[in-house]
């Protein structure tokens, strides 16, 4: 499908361009701040000298405008902070120096990542399964006990504050009934069953929490959907139950679900920073705090910069499948 | 108009016998249909005909076992004398699109805008025939093209919204024929298509029926093409019969003052556009709120000359003089004297037109009738031109 080639091309490069007036943005209105990164690198006592020498080497001495294209230039050909045997390479595509971490921020970027990932994509697909079934169940029982229940739960879901539910949580399974581990993070690579297990409490509670709006959304579009000619049409046609409300009814569904599902996924992959907090969890979420308290403006224009731009690329798949899953939109 | 296609000795291969649907709603029990009959045979067509509300879609849904399930069924439906009523959902399902098929009034929203329509004929045969659905597509394809999809191969891979209106019923009436069923109900199939595709579509459903020898029950408003196309018709009033017999019981020999209305309010092309449509005057009643008496009555123009017993007592269907199963609910019972009212309130103004057929018919009645056949024969003539276009 040729249509839908240009489309992508167009929406990414349309991606660039939003990506760099939001850089620009982000960069000035975090420089902006009266915070000065350089105090803290600048070690102690901090001479008015030695604050000069640690603003030169960071870069900060230049103009603000020189230090956004220092920043875009860093990004395709890297950076240099500082001369000689002290030098610090930053290599391309480098989004910034944290100097209290010393490391490159796409480096710290990329460490955190598969941890968000692993909560984020796994507490998705959980809610994604009981939020559309429950909906589904739901629709499928309008009125009755289990609807009752199931809207009960959305609204019980959608006002409860994560962190609360979070605690409560770690203090129930965790240390009362002592199941799970209340914090700590195993890679994937070590032991898959160990970073499942260490997984287990934030992806039910994030995923106790966000399954409530799918519900919501699943069982109003599904009765709105069962209501449609198309389905009397099929079981005019001898379409068994099952066969209706899942290869016709839900089918209609789909559009909606994808597109917030995108949305939740792209957002959360940014950085879950209260459940990383509350479980203790090394994420993206967590290093943009940490950073805000320790005036790292670095990593928090790079961090900020990235979730921004998994939020646009969550957009743009969301879009592309909205044509792959409705015939009728096309992308021309 | 073509020649009466029914012969009595056909058996029904539908049967409805005192069908009743109740809804329960909030607002108490509404009784959408009360108590009709009816039968229509292999190659035969039945009309229902009837304002909206008369609960022509309810009785159709109700022989399907496709009504909500807040609506009590009562009476029986005899598919080759199989009480359909008393199958099981599974059972019931083997029925739904394979012996018995239903076409919609809107193509568009009665088609799944996610499939291709290749798709969703193949679909309606799959699930009632085990084969690959390599097979189900090439049958699918083969029906698409029998309703007159050009190239169908291709269109065959195209969702609903890339066709025409009148490509679209096209379409839902090769998944409803693509099992063969022995009954076909169309629910106003035409309504909302261009007249001219309207003319098309009345074509293909009568070419289909030849073909397949399909007993069919057309739902329509359109009086013009119930005349054409119906071997029988049924006219309903708030959820009862009113009238029914043959179709020239019913453009002929109207028994009953709500047929004589409605044919009063059938467009004719023969007369100027100002005075083509007569409507009957009033609204018919909400189904279930006339307890006694004749459901007609608040809007009859004869209750007068019968009295008291059209609000003290309900009519009953009658056997009326016609072609052998006329009958009409209407405690007026002696024809003629409808037929002077009719000429002398002047609700058909056009005197015969020439060479008009059944002066045989109406000889049979007594003079004022051949006014009244005159008036139903006129309109037939210019749909027939209209078909043929
Ligand atoms: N699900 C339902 N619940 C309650 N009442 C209903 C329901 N479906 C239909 N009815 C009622 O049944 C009556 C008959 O409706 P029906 O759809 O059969 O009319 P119709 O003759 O097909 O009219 P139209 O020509 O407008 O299609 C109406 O009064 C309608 O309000
Ligand atoms: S029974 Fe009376 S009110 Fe009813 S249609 Fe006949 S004449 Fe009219
Ligand atoms: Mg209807």
């Amino acid at each position: 499908m040729p249509d839908l080639v240009w489309f992508v091309i167009r929406r990414l490069l349309a991606t660039v361009l939003v990506m760099l007036a939001l850089s620009l943005a982000v960069y000035l209105i975090f420089y902006a701040l009266p915070a000065d990164p350089a105090r803290l690198g600048c070690g102690k006592p901090c001479t008015p000298d030695r604050l000069e020498q640690a603003r030169h080497f960071m870069q900060l001495d230049q103009s603000t405008m020189q230090q956004y294209l220092q920043f875009l230039k860093g990004i395709v050909a890297g950076r240099t902070f500082g001369e000689g045997a002290a030098a610090v390479q930053c290599n391309a595509p480098c989004f910034g120096y944290s100097f209290p971490l010393a490391r490159p921020v796409t480096t710290l970027i990329l460490s955190r990542l598969p941890i968000t990932a692993s909560i984020a994509i796994g507490a998705a697909v959980l809610w994604l399964i009981a939020g559309v079934s429950l909906g589904l169940g739901a629709a499928l029982r309008r009125g009755r006990l289990f609807d009752r229940f199931a809207v009960g739960f959305a609204l019980v879901g959608v006002a409860s504050p994560s962190f609360l539910v979070g605690l409560l949580a770690i203090l129930v399974f965790g240390f009362w009934l002592n199941m799970v581990p209340v914090n700590g993070y195993v890679p994937l690579t070590d032991s898959p069953v160990d970073w499942a297990w260490h997984l287990v409490l934030p992806w039910v509670v994030l995923a106790a929490l966000n399954a409530a709006s799918y519900i919501r959304l699943t069982r109003a579009q599904m009765l709105e959907e069962l209501n449609l000619d198309h389905i009397t049409t099929a079981r005019a046609k001898g379409a068994g139950e099952g066969r209706v409300v899942l290869l016709h009814g839900l089918r209609g569904v789909l559009v909606p679900i994808v597109t917030i599902f995108g949305l939740d996924l792209g957002g959360l992959l940014g950085g879950a920073i209260l459940t990383e907090k509350v479980f203790s969890m090394q994420g993206l979420g967590e290093l943009l705090i940490s950073s805000v308290g320790q005036l790292d403006v670095a990593v928090v224009v790079g961090v900020t910069l990235f979730s921004a731009f998994l939020v646009i690329l969550a957009n743009l798949v969301v879009d592309v499948l909205h044509g792959v899953l409705d015939p009728r939109v096309g992308h021309a | 108009m073509p020649e009466p296609r029914k012969t009595p000795s056909e058996t029904p291969v539908l049967e409805v016998h005192d069908l009743h649907v109740t809804f329960r709603t909030e607002g108490g029990l509404v009784p959408a249909v009360d108590g009709i009959d009816f039968a229509v045979a292999p190659g035969q067509t039945l009309a229902i005909v009837g304002e909206s509300g008369s609960g022509k879609s309810v009785s159709s849904a109700a022989v399907m076992g496709l009504l909500p399930s807040n609506a009590d069924v009562k009476g029986e439906v005899l598919l080759d004398g199989r009480e359909l009523t008393k199958l099981t959902a599974e059972e019931l399902r083997k029925v739904r699109g394979n012996e018995v098929a239903l076409v919609f009034q809107d193509a568009l929203s009665a088609l799944n805008p996610y499939y291709s329509v290749g798709w969703q004929v193949a679909e309606a045969y799959r699930l009632h025939h085990d084969v690959s659905k390599k097979e189900a597509n090439a049958r699918a394809v083969r029906m698409l093209d029998l309703v007159g999809i050009p190239s169908a191969a291709q269109r065959a891979r195209a969702y609903p919204h890339e066709f025409s209106g009148g490509m679209r019923q096209r379409v839902v009436i090769a998944m409803a024929l693509v099992n063969d069923p022995k009954v076909l109900i169309a629910d106003e199939p035409t309504t909302a298509l261009d007249v001219t595709v309207q003319a098309q579509i009345i074509q293909l459903l009568e070419d289909v029926q030849t073909e397949f020898g399909t007993a069919l029950v057309l739902i329509s408003h359109d009086l013009g093409v119930v005349a054409e196309v119906a071997d029988d018709v049924l006219v309903m009033y708030a959820g009862r019969a009113a009238e029914q017999g043959s179709v020239k019981d019913i453009f002929y020999r109207a028994a009953h003052p709500y047929s004589l209305g409605l044919l009063g309010a059938m467009p004719r092309v023969d007369v100027p556009p100002k005075h083509r449509l007569t409507t009957i005057p009033g609204s018919p009643p909400s189904p279930g709120s006339i307890e006694t008496g004749c459901p007609f009555q608040p809007r009859c123009a004869y209750t007068e000359r019968v009295g008291e017993r059209c609000i003290t007592e309900r009519p009953l269907l009658t056997p009326r003089p016609g072609e052998g199963n006329h009958e009409a609910a209407c405690h007026l019972g002696r024809r003629p004297e409808i037929a002077q009212e009719v000429a002398r309130t002047g609700i058909q103004e056009n005197a015969a037109p020439e060479g008009a057929p059944l002066q045989q018919s109406a000889a049979q009645e007594s003079a004022p009738l051949e006014h009244s056949a005159a008036k139903a024969e006129g309109p037939l003539q210019p749909s027939a031109e209209e078909s043929a276009l």
